[in-house]
């Protein structure tokens, strides 16, 4: 029985993933229509490049999504990261190979503080990571009120260099969702996190260390969300503690796009990654056409009412 | 659990804990203020004081609807947008005189009742999850208002607008009187009225306030939908207060509201609170603001005292509750 309603939920996700594929590739052949440069390798190339910092702050909100909690302190992390890479970097630019893992660990600390913090305390994650992005912010901006810093060039080039035309960042990202779904769906730990999110008492009386599943989520996330930063300043150069304001938000598309929806224990890092395609591609097009950025915040609203509207409706 | 087991019983025994802690918050406050008096001289002059009070009320006022929202197990994200969008759609007028304020409060008003009408039909209609129906409704606001002024703000307003943000009638502030008189009306719908019942009914268990011949949906949507209002009334007054709109009006009021509401004791997960103790959340939350600039501190600090708080005071009522 159980196996037969496996399968359904199986299939109906496959299904999702169609349509936003095809999806996908009706945006392809409208934005050919409409631009002549859309589907050009240039363009395709710059899409590419933007794909590393949304897909890797998606990947770390799907782990949470998931083991059924959220990451509202995503953008915050980003942001703070920013600020210490570029402003390290400015200082020692010969330290790249420390600062590089500094950041790393910082955001894996912080997230694993996000998870201990809901096991602990047991408040609702929404009101945990919201209360920890203020902190987060509030330290950044007492510390830079404005974007500064600077990077060595050798840094910077990790965002921009491409192998055989293709970007290195989109290359990396690639390998870390095959891996991140392997992981998912092979190890003993990757699928506890489905069951955390699926059904959390019966996961415990399973034996399942739940706790441990949940901080170990978030510090993925958090992991997730200082790869997006290393990428984000070696593009922009400078750290800015209000570039990631947005990014949380945007984290969240994706994942609610690719069918994981916020119940959790469903869903997976193959329609965070489609969602993540649709999304870049979407506001590319809308650049193209000359839509004000006004309206693509619409768009971006109604396209997760959309996406809940159907997930919810399939639910049933 | 039988379905005669007394309703009465815990209604009873919740509100004596809830009585508890609204005076833990007054204790907290006192002290607060007490530390606030002796850090600076400045704080109890009555000039600061009216200052901190005047700064509050539009922020009560979103506070009184997000108490509704969060009884019915919600959370509203999109306040502060929609003060904002509220705010531009007052300036949309382009009226200088006052013979338009009526106008534009009923404009306003039926901007915010649509606005809480589509969340509250997501959410109890659609079971879309709170958080991203008015998640999605913040952005969509955003864009709509941001399409409309070009990103550009604007300062045309009826003089009277002013007035109602930091005028005086008789030494009191307009907007605490009409902050007073929105809560004091709230807060007898929601505690002494049918529907008050209704929505404590709705939010400690839906399915036994179905059973009782309560329709849950449509207690949600109104929730949603009185949320929303307040909201909207809390931006134009905060619109006066401001006196120009700059597209971000009320920014970082959807985190307030819902720290003031928890601080006051509404609980998260539905059926228990009281609009009274969340607006003692609010007052905690703005003394504690004043007092950041008061002893020379960063503005910034604020917002990770604000952090901390959130985390805190939830931590707080699920471990005395539990």
């Amino acid at each position: 029985m159980s196996a037969i309603a496996m399968d359904i939920r199986r299939n109906r996700l496959m299904l999702s993933y169609l349509i936003v594929a095809v999806l996908l590739v009706l945006l392809a052949v409208a934005g050919g229509f409409l631009s002549d440069r859309f589907l050009t390798w240039r363009n395709i190339g710059n899409l590419l490049q933007q794909l590393i910092v949304l897909g890797m702050v998606s990947l770390g909100q799907t782990f949470v999504v998931l083991m059924g909690g959220i990451d509202l302190a995503i953008g915050s992390l980003v942001g703070a990261l920013t600020v210490f890479l570029a402003n390290f970097l400015e200082w020692r630019p010969d330290l790249v190979w420390l600062a590089l893992p500094l950041a790393l660990i910082a955001a894996t600390g912080v997230g694993a503080i996000n998870g201990l913090l809901t096991v602990v305390l047991r408040v609702h994650p929404l009101i945990v990571t919201l209360g920890m992005s203020s902190i987060i912010f509030g330290g950044t901006l007492m510390y830079r009120k404005e974007p500064g810093g600077s990077v060595p060039r050798a840094f910077a080039d990790i965002a921009y260099t491409k192998v055989g035309g293709i970007p290195i960042s989109a290359i990396v990202l690639v390998v870390i969702f095959a891996l991140a779904g392997l992981w998912l769906q092979r190890t003993r730990t990757g699928r506890s996190i489905y069951f955390a999110g699926g059904d959390r008492e019966a996961a415990r009386l399973n034996g399942l260390p739940v706790d441990r599943i949940v901080v170990l989520a978030y510090a993925l996330s958090g992991l997730c969300a200082g790869i997006a930063a290393i990428f984000l300043t070696a593009r922009t150069g400078v750290g800015d503690p209000r570039i990631g304001v947005a990014l949380t938000l945007q984290s969240v598309t994706p994942v609610v796009v690719g069918g994981t929806i916020l119940a959790g224990g469903r869903g997976g890092v193959l329609g965070t990654f489609l969602g993540v395609l649709l999304v870049t591609m979407l506001n590319s097009l809308l650049n193209f056409v000359n839509v004000s950025s006004y309206y693509q915040w619409v768009i971006q609203g109604l396209i997760i009412l959309i996406a809940v509207g159907i997930h919810s409706s399939r639910r049933k | 659990m039988t379905p005669l087991d007394t309703p009465m019983q815990r209604s009873q025994s919740i509100s004596i804990a809830s009585v508890f802690e609204r005076y833990g918050l007054v204790i907290f406050l006192v002290a607060l203020m007490v530390v606030a008096a002796i850090a600076s001289p400045t704080f109890l002059r009555p000039a600061n004081l009216v200052n901190v009070l005047t700064i509050a009320a539009p922020l009560g006022m979103v506070v009184v609807g997000q108490t509704f929202v969060i009884l019915v197990r919600g959370l509203d994200l999109s306040v502060a947008s929609l003060m904002a969008t509220v705010a531009v759609l007052a300036t949309a007028f382009k009226a200088t005189t006052n013979e338009a304020i009526p106008m534009i409060f009923i404009a306003a008003i039926a901007l915010s009742a649509m606005v809480g009408l589509v969340n509250g039909w997501l959410v109890a209609k659609r079971n879309v999850s709170p958080f991203l129906a008015t998640l999605a409704m913040m952005i969509i606001l955003q864009g709509a208002r941001f399409a409309y002024t070009g990103g550009a703000p604007i300062s045309t307003l009826p003089p009277g607008m002013g007035f109602l943000a930091s005028g005086r009638v008789l030494g009191i502030p307009v907007n605490l009187i009409t902050l007073a008189f929105l809560a004091i009306a709230f807060g007898i719908v929601l505690h002494r009225s049918r529907l008050g019942r209704e929505i404590f009914m709705v939010g400690s268990n839906p399915k036994a306030a179905f059973l009782n011949g309560v329709a849950p949906d449509r207690v949600v949507i109104l929730c949603y939908v009185i949320c929303s209002v307040c909201a909207g009334i809390g931006g134009l007054f905060l619109l006066g207060y401001v006196g120009t709109v700059s597209n971000w009006v009320g920014q970082g009021y959807e985190l307030d509201s819902i720290v003031a509401a928890v601080m006051g004791g509404v609980a998260l997960s539905g059926g228990r609170g009281n609009v009274f103790a969340a607006l003692l959340g609010v007052a905690v939350l703005v003394v504690i603001n004043n007092l950041v600039l008061l002893l020379g501190f960063p503005i910034e600090m604020q917002l990770i005292i604000k952090g901390i708080i959130i985390i805190g005071a939830a931590a707080f009522y699920r471990t005395r509750l539990a």
